[in-house]
């Protein structure tokens, strides 16, 4: 999958840069209009995460001009300004999402990997979890045939930890997923043990859950 | 006292004042003016009694005799002649009594002595003095009667003059200070006056609600545009941390650390949040469309919230109705007041407490929503200060950030709504939310 990252505040567009390709995804860098117009005049990309604030030129234009040289790719508007107007007009120029700064760069995933699924069209977005399997589309989990009953923040947490597997995650930036903004993140942050405590009890009724792993002093990671 | 009270008080105390004075001296003038004409009056006649010797001789008068006297029927007048020898007194007017055929009689009396044929005369014509002085309480009760009703006409004038003059001074008080509601959109215009004075007033108060109204946004601005400036290096440095955190070969320790900073940051970014938000709001960046069915929002936040009130194993009760409807509110807005209410009643909690949620109409007509805890209540004296930014209800609680009331307050003016807060140490808060009447439907 290839990312062009349209950002001018360099420590940001670097450490967008280093955790995509860690991810596995190629990243092409712009810092400025100019230069994302060239890079998107050379290749396709499957995703474009422009930043609104630009040094020169007004990012929702961008975006407009963006959309006809590149209209296969997704796009994900980031920026500081936060106005309301801005995020309506973006998502009206055909922005597939909005990820407000400061963002985490896992939350950035989640989406991206979200809108894959979305356009993929795939009804049923299946991911197999050691002897489970996981529908992130329906929000199921089933064992065999058998469906597995969460609860929506049980589920939600479980998705979150599958999309950014082999990662650990610390307690606040799950619940930050979770409650998102309206978290605090010290005293919703407990709330996740009884929360994975409740995801184990269900899921070992019928088959071991070594994969999902508890880092001392840290979070929660899912290995697979 | 009002000014109008005032006004027509003075004005009418200094012309009563001056009436009364008036009335008192009244006699004193009178006789003067009386002794003025009299005077006159006896030197006229006095010269006329000379020009009639003149022409006719002494003899018209005396007759042969050395003296002559006369008076009219009533006495009012008298006339003397007599020949003299030596005249030792000088021409004069004075006022002396005669007895005349035994009555004693108070005269105003004119002496004048001249010569005539070489033989020196004296004559004296005197008036009386009653006649003058009899007019003197009548016409002091004339005066006294027409003096008060013209008093009490200047007064009705005075004072229905002095309300159309005053006029203007409350409409600048209305339009300036009473309704204004801060903060001020735009200033209102300048009120219609003659009065240099109130035009002066009122000037003056568009200037200081336009120098408030700058340094307000300027502080908007400022607000505004420093958390947009926190936000990007916040951006990064979460970032940063995020990459170190997947790094594969991190130490526990160093792992810790990170954790301890991100959490610092979360913090930090949570607040610049917070100010951003009431920034936006105070900007008018959020629009108010939108029907919410309060009821709904309200077990929506609880079903959201049931963490932690399964936590603190508190009950709550909601007793809503479900036809209310509010209407132009911002959803996510009355969410966040909402959310951030509730969340302080359990917060503020105690152990196996209780929370009621309940509407009603106010004896006004206005729709109102409470929230009741059972936590660990506000002093009286904190209770004004509780909205304000990062002022905590109890400093030891180191899970808020101290911005949360006044988020709900930014919101609630935002919506026009009134906030009452009602407490009890110990016992409990009561948080109520009052909408403006207008704002709320049955379905």
């Amino acid at each position: 999958m290839k990312v062009l990252i349209i950002e001018d505040e360099r420590g940001m567009a670097l450490e967008m840069e280093h955790f995509l390709i860690k991810a596995g995804y190629l990243c092409d860098l712009a810092f400025t209009a100019k230069k994302a117009g060239q890079f998107m005049e050379e290749g396709p990309y499957d995703f474009i995460l422009l930043d609104l604030g630009l040094p020169d030129k007004d990012g929702l234009l961008v975006l407009e001009e963006a959309k006809q040289t590149c209209p296969e790719a997704s796009y994900i508007i980031l920026t500081a300004r936060g106005k309301l107007e801005d995020r309506i007009k973006g998502l009206d120029l055909g922005a597939d999402d909005y990820l407000p700064k400061p963002f985490s760069l896992l939350e950035l995933q989640s989406r991206m990997q979200a809108i894959s699924r979305r356009k993929s069209g795939l009804k049923n977005n299946i991911v197999p979890l050691g002897e489970f399997t996981v529908n992130l589309n329906n929000r199921t989990v089933l064992y065999g045939s058998i469906d597995i009953e969460l609860s929506k923040k049980e589920f939600d947490l479980l998705g979150y930890m599958l999309l950014n597997k082999n990662r650990p995650l610390t307690r606040m930036q799950l619940s930050e997923h979770i409650w998102g903004s309206f978290s605090d993140d010290d005293y919703d942050s407990n709330y996740i043990d009884v929360h994975i405590k409740n995801i184990r009890k269900k899921m070992t009724e019928y088959a071991p859950v070594d994969w999902l792993q508890t880092i001392r002093g840290v979070g929660y990671k899912i290995k697979i | 006292m009002k000014l109008l009270t005032k006004l027509t008080l003075t004005t009418t105390f200094s012309k009563v004042a001056i009436v009364l004075l008036f009335v008192v001296l009244l006699p004193f003038l009178i006789d003067r003016v009386a002794f003025q004409s009299t005077n006159k009056l006896l030197k006229q006649q006095a010269e006329k009694v000379i020009d009639n010797i003149r022409k006719n001789g002494i003899d018209y008068y005396l007759q042969g005799d050395s003296s002559y006297g006369s008076y009219t029927l009533l006495k009012e007048e008298y006339i003397s002649l007599e020949r003299k020898k030596n005249i030792y007194t000088a021409d004069t007017i004075q006022t002396s009594q005669r007895i005349i055929e035994g009555d004693t009689v108070t005269y105003r009396v004119l002496n004048q002595a001249f010569q005539f044929n070489n033989q020196l005369y004296e004559l004296e014509v005197g008036r009386t003095i009653a006649s003058i002085s009899q007019y003197n309480s009548p016409l002091q009760k004339i005066a006294l009667y027409v003096l008060g009703i013209l008093i009490i006409l200047t007064l009705l004038i005075d004072l229905s003059f002095t309300r159309i003059l005053l006029r203007p001074l409350k409409t600048i008080i209305q339009t300036k200070i009473l309704n204004p509601v801060f903060p001020f959109k735009e200033s209102p215009p300048p009120v219609n006056t003659t009065t240099v004075d109130f035009r002066y007033l009122d000037k003056s108060l568009i200037a200081l609600m336009d120098r408030i109204k700058e340094d307000f946004d300027r502080e908007r601005e400022f607000t505004s545009n420093a958390s947009h400036e926190l936000m990007t290096p916040i951006g990064i440095l979460q970032t940063k941390m995020e990459n170190l955190m997947l790094l594969n070969d991190l130490d526990e320790m160093v792992q810790e650390k990170i954790i301890e900073m991100m959490k610092t940051l979360n913090r930090l970014k949570k607040i610049v949040h917070s100010l951003l938000l009431i920034s936006r709001i105070e900007n008018d960046q959020y629009t108010r469309q939108d029907n919410v069915q309060p009821e709904r929002m309200i077990r929506d936040i609880i079903t959201e919230l049931e963490h932690r009130l399964e936590d603190k194993n508190i009950r709550v009760s909601v007793s809503v109705d479900t036809q209310a409807i509010l209407k132009q509110m911002n959803h996510d807005l009355l969410f966040q007041l909402f959310y951030n209410l509730i969340n302080n009643a359990i917060r503020y909690n105690k152990q196996d407490g209780s929370i009621s949620i309940s509407d009603k109409v106010t004896t006004e007509g206005s729709y109102a929503i409470s929230i009741t805890d059972t936590g660990i209540g506000i002093p009286l004296g904190d209770i004004d200060r509780i909205f304000d930014r990062f002022r905590k209800k109890n400093s030891h609680e180191a899970e808020s950030y101290g911005l949360g009331l006044a988020i709900v307050k930014c919101i609630a003016e935002y919506h026009a709504m009134r906030l009452e807060v009602d407490s009890t140490v110990g016992e409990g808060t009561t948080m109520t939310v009052i909408f403006v009447r207008n704002l709320m439907t049955l379905q």
